[in-house]
């Protein structure tokens, strides 16, 4: 892995000339059959793949308005060829969005249209073939599922519901990535996508109890399983594994500590995460989440608030109360989940909390827009509330905040790389390429204002940019989370606000 | 009534028979296909009131392809005059139609005529993009061009009618008319007028099966037209109870 | 299936190289995996992979990487109980690559 190299940063996004098979030859590894088997898909390819294959198309063209009106409506306009982390770093044509989509629209006018039937490959119908095959592996692996073509398509074409369904398909057809579906099939028999059990979750809360208080000298609990209490966390389980994930996890310890709540996080749904999405797989979705569904009934909680994890929070809060929902059993006042972020401000905003800002001064601090909370979801009551709520809590525990350029964050924002399944290591090229724009933003701002640290809201983005960082010349400690901010510079004890 | 006659006629009415009934099974189709899960692209509008509002501006001046940059600014260009061109022209046409003719419409002509000019212009903005550009020229099928070279035609053979080759208006009208009231008259004695007309008869039956179905899905498309209120509503498509 | 050959005994690894039965585990599994990457296992190492395998063992996971540079400055002092300490120790990452000598799978998910 060392020999990977990274773009040079500049500070500027420019728009490369289109190579072909620029990224051919990156995919996934594809799942063994015994874990096909576990998560409920053929074993392997059979012989008779095409009619699975179709049969699987036709089902999802009648089950999602989305695929169909999207696959007819495209005027291949363009807007969106030049809008792709993964074509501004590689050139390959096939991450173009509309080029990408190309792949199942080709099919799509084989066997589902009048003309593509009649006029085959005049009109751009294309058979299914291995070769075929091979291309969707590929190119529907090297989108993050992050929607930012779709934001600048007349129509709103979004890619990523293309490339859910083209993963349901593979994943029907026998052909599975091994890193999704190993993290959905832990998430549903152990609890969540590391597999950690609930002993090793209850010693690792305990690990971190004990970090706080040494650092801290108060208290400061980590409950687990606790029956009546009044909030139920749920939030990614690498926040109980890896670095600086965990450093936000002792954030939300110390804001619930403070805030005087009784608090729990369930090993039954030790996961805010949902690979279920990412495979476009509805009964898999459905299935995980209902676990933290299940968790908060049996645990008598009032309400649910989800940990930094983006597209954790598109799936509680646009998925959920269709999935699993509606939840009667859940106060009055909280039927849906809140976001981290959402209740930590509204402490602040109370003064519930204090925070000393000046415990922060050694960072100059930017805020990176997870994909899946910009443009996929919401925070507060109005729309665009998700950008402002992460950075109004950020300009209240530091002195020295800047935004990157506007053309790159909020509903713009470049997607780290690593979204939507892609966190893997044998991907590791085309996340290093595909954090691209991002870095060149970030080179931006590092010039201008000495940015040195990198928040962020989303397990993925962290994970993703400890590793990459260190390629693009950058201290991976630079990489850190809203609610690490808050720890750093909460005051615990002084209760005087409540 | 000659044979040739006969048969346009018979064509015209074919061809509208194949528009309405393939535009409209594309809506039955759409509306019958569920959206199991709610994907506005946000921020989003959380009421429907919202969401008319948002999509007015999407409609009527392509508001999302104003976020790209220099290339979607001249494609916004060649595509909201050809749109604009495009309604005036068919608005102008309506002349043809009505008997007697609003005023209304007689107070159009003088923009239906410059649109006329215009429509060609932007035209080949359109169709000049697909190959001066490396990632266009990757992406353009051959339908793009057949659907641009189609409308293209069709103006400048209406262009011909207009100012070269004149015909007989009053003939014209009467073939119209008589085609609206089913009382199908002769044909205009005029080769252009025959394959002005007869383009805009393909035009009208590729268009129920082609990606000028556009003009009805980008009024269906969820990421635009659904509101972002999970929190305030449980949405639930009938196959995903 | 890929193999991973040691002392003329076979032992079935995946794509990356991961054992696929953790207690098929020797050290010599571990000398053989440091010597392809042209890595020399010092006490530091051993004791990295020993620590691994033992919390594996109670926890049927790898601990939190934090847990394990506890250990290390429990060990060692302060100087080498930190991550910039463990990656120099395992370079392609202290998860991955000390895992992966330790005969215990990847870690998967967000991390």
């Amino acid at each position: 892995m060392a020999d990977i190299k990274a773009p040079e940063l500049t500070g500027e996004i420019i728009t490369p000339k289109v190579t072909p098979g620029a990224s051919k030859g990156i995919m996934p590894f594809k799942a063994k059959p015994e874990l096909m088997e576990k998560v409920n898909f053929p074993a392997e390819k059979p012989s008779n793949w095409k009619e699975l294959f179709l049969k699987k198309m036709e089902e999802i063209l009648k089950k999602y308005r989305s695929v169909r009106v999207f696959l007819d409506e495209c005027v291949r306009c363009g807007a969106c060829t030049d809008k792709c982390h993964y074509f501004l770093s590689t050139g390959d044509p096939r991450n173009m969005p509309v080029h990408r989509q190309e792949l199942m629209r080709s099919v799509y006018r084989k066997y589902f249209t009048t003309g593509g039937k009649l006029l085959g490959n005049l009109a751009g119908a294309r058979e299914l073939s291995d070769e075929l095959l091979e291309e969707w592996l590929t190119y529907f692996y090297q989108c993050s599922e992050c929607r930012r073509c779709s934001v600048f398509c007349p129509y709103g074409i979004d890619t990523a519901e293309i490339t859910m369904a083209a993963r349901e398909i593979l994943d029907a057809t026998g052909i599975g990535s091994k890193y999704n579906l190993e993290i959905i099939n832990k998430a549903e028999t152990i609890g969540n996508n590391l597999g950690m059990p609930g002993p090793a979750l209850r010693n690792t809360l305990d690990f971190v109890e004990e970090e706080i208080e040494e650092k801290t000298g108060v208290p400061v609990k980590l409950p687990l399983d606790v029956e009546g209490a009044d909030i139920l966390l749920v939030t990614p389980s690498a926040d109980f594994f890896a670095e600086p994930h965990v450093l936000s996890l002792e954030g939300y310890a110390k804001v619930f500590h403070q805030a005087g709540v009784n608090w729990t996080i369930s090993s039954h749904a030790s996961e805010g995460g949902n690979f279920g999405m990412f495979i476009g797989n509805y009964d898999h979705m459905k299935t995980i989440n209902k676990r933290i569904w299940d968790a908060a009934r049996d645990l008598k909680v009032k309400r649910v608030i989800a940990g930094e994890c983006g597209h954790a929070w598109r799936v509680l809060y646009s998925f959920s109360n269709t999935l699993n929902g509606p939840f009667d059993f859940l106060d009055s006042q909280y039927r849906q989940p809140s976001h981290i972020c959402e209740y930590t401000l509204d402490l602040i905003k109370k003064g519930a909390i204090k925070l000393d800002k000046a415990a922060n001064d050694e960072f100059s601090v930017t805020f990176h827009d997870s994909c899946n909370v910009a443009r996929a979801s919401r925070m507060g009551e109005t729309p665009g509330d998700q950008m402002t709520i992460p950075r109004e809590i950020i300009n209240a525990c530091c002195n020295k905040f800047v935004d990157m350029a506007d053309d790159t964050i909020g509903e713009r924002t470049f997607c780290c790389g690593g979204g939507g399944g892609v966190l893997t290591d044998e991907m590791i090229d085309i996340r290093v390429k595909g954090a691209m724009p991002r870095m060149q933003a970030l080179k931006r701002v590092k010039d201008s204002h000495d940015v040195n640290f990198f928040a962020l809201i989303c397990a993925i983005c962290k994970a993703q940019f400890t590793k990459i960082f260190p390629i693009y010349g950058i201290e991976m400690e630079e990489v850190g989370g809203v609610h690490q901010l808050i720890s750093n510079s909460i005051q615990l004890g002084a209760k005087e606000g409540v | 009534m000659n044979g040739l006659s006969t048969v346009i006629n018979l064509l015209a009415y074919v061809t509208a028979l194949v528009f309405v009934v393939g535009f409209l099974n594309k809506v039955i189709l759409y509306f019958k296909t569920p959206n199991p899960l709610l994907i506005p692209t946000t921020p989003a509008p959380t009421t429907t009131m919202g969401v008319v509002a948002r999509m007015i501006p999407e409609v009527l001046f392509f508001r999302s392809l104003l976020k790209g940059g220099t290339a979607e600014k001249v494609l916004w260009v060649g595509g909201w005059i050809f749109h604009v061109t495009f309604l005036l022209i068919v608005l102008r046409h309506l002349r043809f139609f009505t008997y007697p003719v609003p005023g209304i419409i007689m107070a159009f002509q003088g923009l239906g005529i410059l649109a006329g000019l215009l429509f060609p212009i932007a035209l080949l903005i359109l169709i000049v993009r697909r190959f001066t550009n490396d990632r266009m020229a990757v992406i353009t099928l051959f339908q793009d061009y057949f659907v641009l070279i189609l409308i293209i035609a069709i103006g400048l053979t209406g262009l011909l009618l207009k100012y070269y080759v004149r015909t007989n208006l009053v003939d014209v009208k009467a073939f119209i008319l008589g085609l609206l009231t089913f009382s199908p008259a002769q044909l205009p004695d005029s080769p252009i007028f025959l394959i002005h007309f007869g383009l805009v008869l393909v035009l009208l039956a590729y268009f129920p099966f082609s990606k000028l179905m556009h003009a009805w899905g980008i009024l269906v498309s969820p990421t635009r037209a659904q509101a972002d209120n999970p929190r305030e509503a449980r949405h639930v498509a009938p196959w995903a109870q | 299936m890929a193999t991973l050959d040691v002392e003329g005994k076979s032992y079935e690894v995946d794509e990356e190289g991961y054992l696929m039965d953790w207690q098929e585990w020797t050290e010599g599994v571990a000398g053989a995996m440091a010597k392809e990457d042209g890595l020399d296992l010092s006490a530091e190492h051993w004791n990295v992979i020993k620590f691994l395998r033992s919390y594996f063992e109670k926890y049927q996971i790898a601990p939190m990487i934090k847990i394990l540079t506890k250990e290390l400055a429990k060990e060692y002092g302060k100087e080498k109980g930190n991550t910039k300490y463990l990656y120099e120790l395992y370079p392609a990452g202290p998860a991955k690559q000390a895992c992966r000598y330790a005969g215990l799978p990847k870690p998967t998910g967000c991390v």
